[in-house]
């Protein structure tokens, strides 16, 4: 049979209408030939004929496809036969939506972070070099090793530096100066990446080098926004704090960086610098043909030739890699989305487990029709394709309501994630319907179906015909082996759910503790804002001095405003390292070098954050370029170094073997304050330095100067976000007009440093209670079907005497023993899953014995509750009403 | 003698209509095939339209073969879309308008072919029954 029949059989079909006409006419008149009247010529014609509509059917199911023919039928009766129980229908097809939706929206995220390529040509062969150590890799690199990265050109094809936006520059020129984000980029980024070139060109190798000249290129957004997309913004000037700076190109809208970038300047190293601080990162694009493996290989080399070169540049286990430039990018993103998906899946596999119960109970209630139409003569097949049919109805039904629902709540999530999840873009704009994830949703939709619909089919089918038929109703007993497995759908259900809410109770846990974490300082009312003092003016310790102590009198007046300090960095951000040298310390006793966070702060530090100086004194006005040096450690440093002595009689030698930008005379201790947390809530404090931001080299203050702004510690006895705007118009006219930005106060910080481990814990008990909540219902449901299907029986008990309290013991036994299977089995998988959650909790082990005890606690109570309005039902029953029930 | 004419109720439910489709398909083969062979015949002699093929059909066998003449049609359709005949409208000897079908060579063929296995089986079953071969 071919295609173009099938296609024309409406044609046919009329055609051979016209030739049956033809065919009768032909017969009538020869009948009337043969004498018979015209009537009765008609009449005989069509009996010798027999039933032309049946010709005619015959002809056209000739020529069509069986199942095509049968599909389409099968969808049609799905639908009528759904219409006709709306009730279940909207259950279950709302039921499949949900576990459907929460699969779409946590698929979502991982296609964009996790599956989608880079959007640089190649995205495979780009890596970023990684400094390896036995404690783990990370990125980070210098002058020096920059150098010998770009010298291996066996293995990489370009090399380039770059850094993530650090300080900041300030758009100046025009009324209104802008804090914007400067990415300083070695000659080669632009090739290395692929970036399209909308106007101009990038830097160039001269431009690249010191004394190279201000020069500038846009990104596309930014020329939009700032400058109108002026077509002629190439070679013309744009002021960046202040100075002219040269506009060399406009890079194309595609250009994704990650953090954004507003516009991009050349390092301008000098390459014969010997600084050892990590100050940028390395990326490189591997030569065809190269391997990470041998370019790891290659990279041994270049690491054992380094040591040589630079004594002391890298430790002795130290050594030099390559990561998967994506791989860098998604970080620990990867585990976490894939046990969201894992917990996700479980939720939708409850669901399916409660769908395919509802199946199971409107199988029985059609036996007598399932029974009839194989009494028709339909095959087992036909009924379970039929069955199956429907729950595809349903399931993609679900699936397309349930893609709805994953689009809505995946904004939904990311707006609580707030930039937590990297490549998802402003708000997660990036996050968006492709094709990936609709054939994701249509494939679960499809899968889901013939999961939740298989089994009932099966089972509806091997009905026995006689006894279908022969039932006066359909309320005698559940059939002893659907029976069986509704039990095995609701212990897993159970099971299922003990798992999800056994991981959310850990999250809640973490969560919480995180949130009792002391952070060592007070984070209310303080307001932060960030100024950029990458002008020439800050390139020396004295011109950021001088800001800061004009900034802070001018801030100081403004009322509301209680202490204004100034600090690289800020707490729980993480900061600056360097290594530290105690002086005169012999070796061999108490270590007597190590490393430790460097902070440079103002002298109102401490008292802006309420730390507590424990020892020594504080900082003063006072400790400026003129007076000693000095620092300041904290609680863990001195624990660590002077578990018994006095750290205040010792001087620190710090950034010894850093390279010469650090060289400095040795600091006297002055005091010992209480331990902040710096590195993040659930980091326990490291060893740290204090020093007074008016003490630093000079060329350190350079250097920080173009890595990171300057942030402003603002402490108020008001609200925080009341003084923002005085706070900044004040701090303007203190630095001759320089803009503030990323404005937070510090319990903002605090709600963005947890908002990951808020994010787990939020998704994981959404969906361990919708867990739990199916579960319960599925038990609940299994249970009121069974006693109302006993009907009968339990009247029967009750008319010879059983007590109620006899039939609501038995009704919840039943129950409670599938709840209480569940709950162990459960516990079983629970105690293996929860180990991949071990790197998101915090203060609480995998095998916490308050979330194992407690989880299968609520869970059976849960359960009990289900069960128990079922079982009192059942006491119900009058034993009259039930008898009279036939 | 009835040849397959089917017993099917256009509107009979969706299970049905599949069974009895089967049924028939397998016990008519054999009636279908000789239906086929007497059709191709009749137009070895020329082409005629589907009331002609049915008469030339009766009246030749003598009226032992009385067909519903409705099962002519699925056969002759079939017939076609095997290629084994052409077909076009035409007008009928009382002028009126028919369709008119005509053997092709593949039909030549085949009737051939069916012709001689006919025979044969024909033969081999007179000879079980224990007629004389004449």
């Amino acid at each position: 049979m071919s295609l173009r029949r099938f296609v024309q059989r409406k044609k046919k079909d009329a055609d051979l209408a016209e030739e049956i006409e033809s065919h009768l006419a032909h017969e009538q008149e020869a009948n009337i030939a043969r004498g018979l009247s015209a009537e009765q010529a008609r009449r005989q014609a069509r009996l010798k004929f027999g039933n032309p509509e049946s010709v005619r059917d015959r002809v056209w199911r000739d020529r069509s496809f069986p199942w095509i023919e049968d599909g389409w039928r099968d969808l049609r009766f799905a639908l009528r036969s759904l219409a006709n129980v709306p009730g279940f229908t909207a259950i279950a097809v709302l039921v499949i939506a949900v576990g459907i939706g929460a699969n779409t929206a946590v698929f979502s995220v991982i296609n964009t972070v996790l599956l989608k390529p880079l959007t640089y040509p190649e995205p495979q062969s780009l890596v970023q070099l990684m400094n390896t150590a036995p404690q783990g890799t990370f990125p980070g690199a210098n002058v020096p090793k920059f150098n010998i990265w770009n010298q291996q050109s066996s293995i990489f094809q370009y090399v380039a530096g770059y850094d993530q936006g650090g300080a900041g520059l300030n758009l100046t020129g025009g009324n209104d100066p802008e804090q914007v984000q400067g990415i300083h980029v070695t000659v080669d980024y632009f090739r290395l990446f692929g970036a399209p070139i909308l106007a101009g060109r990038t830097f160039s190798s001269a431009e690249d080098s010191p004394h190279g000249g201000n020069v500038v290129v846009l990104s596309y957004a930014l020329w939009k926004r700032r400058f109108g997309g002026n077509p002629k913004i190439v070679g013309t000037n744009i002021h960046l704090d202040g100075q002219p700076y040269l506009v060399v190109g406009v890079i194309g809208r595609d250009f994704v960086t990650e953090p954004t970038g507003d516009l991009w300047l050349p390092f301008q190293f000098d390459l014969t610098s010997q600084d050892m601080a990590h100050y940028f990162v390395v990326a490189a694009r591997l030569r065809p043909g190269i391997t990470p493996q041998k370019a790891n290989a290659q990279l041994k080399l270049a690491a054992d030739q380094f040591r040589r070169t630079y004594p002391g540049g890298l430790g002795p286990q130290g050594g030099f890699g390559v990561t998967s430039l994506q791989d860098v990018m998604v970080g620990d993103t990867r585990t976490s989305l894939l046990v969201l998906l894992g917990a996700v899946t479980f939720v939708l596999l409850i669901a399916c487990a409660n769908v395919a119960n509802l199946l199971l109970i409107r199988a029985t209630a059609r036996k007598r029709e399932l029974a009839t139409r194989s009494a028709l003569g339909a095959g087992r097949g036909h009924i379970i394709r039929q069955l199956l049919t429907e729950s595809l109805v349903i399931s993609l039904t679900g699936g397309f309501l349930g893609l709805i629902l994953g689009m809505v709540g995946v904004r939904l999530l990311l707006a609580v994630s707030s930039g937590s999840i990297p490549r998802v873009g402003e708000d997660g704009s990036a996050v968006t319907l492709d094709l990936n994830v609709l054939f994701f949703t249509f494939g679960v939709s499809v899968l889901t179906g013939i999961l939740f619909g298989v089994l009932p089919a099966i089972s509806a089918s091997r009905n026995n015909l006689a006894a279908a038929l022969n039932e006066s109703n359909n309320r005698s007993g559940v059939g002893f082996r659907s029976g069986k497995i509704r039990s095995l759908l609701v212990i897993s259900e159970m099971a299922l759910a003990l798992v999800l809410v056994v991981g959310a109770a850990l999250l809640i846990r973490t969560f919480i503790n995180l949130q009792a974490v002391d952070p060592g300082f007070d984070t209310h009312t303080i307001v932060t804002m960030a100024m950029s003092i990458s002008a020439d003016r800050f390139q020396n310790t004295a011109g950021v001095a001088q800001v800061i102590r004009d900034g802070t009198q001018r801030v100081n007046t403004v009322p509301g405003v209680t202490t204004t300090a100034a600090a690289c960095c800020l707490p729980l951000q993480g900061g600056f390292g360097l290594p530290f040298d105690i002086v005169g310390r012999p070796s061999g006793d108490n270590p007597s070098t190590g490393g430790g966070g460097y902070f440079p702060v103002s002298w109102a530090y401490f008292e802006a954050f309420k730390v507590p100086i424990l020892h020594g004194r504080n900082f003063t006005e006072h400790d400026d370029g003129g007076a000693p040096g000095v620092v300041i450690i904290n609680e863990a440093m001195a624990k660590q170094y002077w578990p018994n002595g006095d750290p205040l009689s010792d001087r620190l030698v710090i950034g010894a073997n850093m390279g010469p930008v650090f060289v400095e005379p040795p600091r006297q201790i002055i005091g010992v304050v209480g331990n902040m947390r710096d590195g993040g809530l659930s980091r326990d404090p490291a060893p740290t330095m204090y020093i007074p931001v008016a003490q630093m080299p000079d060329r350190v203050t350079a250097l920080n100067s173009r890595i990171a702004p300057l942030w402003w510690i603002v402490r108020t006895r008001v609200e925080p976000h009341t003084v923002i705007r005085s706070v900044s118009t004040a701090l303007r006219e203190a630095s001759g007009g320089l803009p503030v930005a990323h404005i937070r106060t510090m319990d903002e910080i605090v709600i963005v440093t947890t908002s990951r481990e808020r994010f787990n814990m939020l998704l994981l008990t959404i969906f361990g209670s919708s867990a739990l909540l199916m579960a319960a219902i599925g038990i609940y449901g299994l249970m009121a079907y069974s006693v109302q299907q006993r009907t009968q029986e339990l009247g029967i008990r009750m008319a010879l005497g059983a007590q109620a309290s006899n039939i609501r013991n038995m009704v919840i036994r039943q129950g409670m023993v599938l709840a209480i299977i569940g709950v162990v089995v459960g516990i079983g998988g629970a105690l293996w899953l929860t180990r991949f959650l071990a790197s998101f909790l915090f203060g609480v082990k995998a095998l916490d014995p308050t979330a194992f005890l407690a989880t299968p606690v609520l869970l059976t109570a849960v359960a009990f509750l289900a069960v128990w309005i079922p079982a009192w039902r059942a006491t119900r029953v009058s034993p009259m009403t039930a008898l009279r029930f036939e | 003698m009835v040849l397959p004419a089917g017993i099917r109720v256009r509107h009979a439910t969706v299970v049905r209509k599949t069974m009895a489709l089967k049924e028939t398909s397998a016990a008519g083969d054999i009636f279908q095939g000789t239906l086929d062979m007497l059709i191709l015949r009749t137009l070895v002699m020329g082409r005629a339209h589907g009331h002609t093929i049915a008469q030339v059909i009766e009246h030749t066998s003598e009226k032992a073969l009385e067909i519903e003449q409705g099962s002519l049609y699925p056969a002759l359709h079939r017939l076609e879309d095997r290629g084994l005949l052409a077909s076009e409208w035409g007008t009928s000897e009382n002028n009126r308008k028919a369709k008119f079908y005509q053997i092709t060579a593949k039909g030549h063929r085949h009737l051939t072919r069916q012709t001689n296995r006919w025979r044969h089986m024909t033969r081999a079953i007179g000879l079980i029954l224990g007629q004389s071969a004449d």
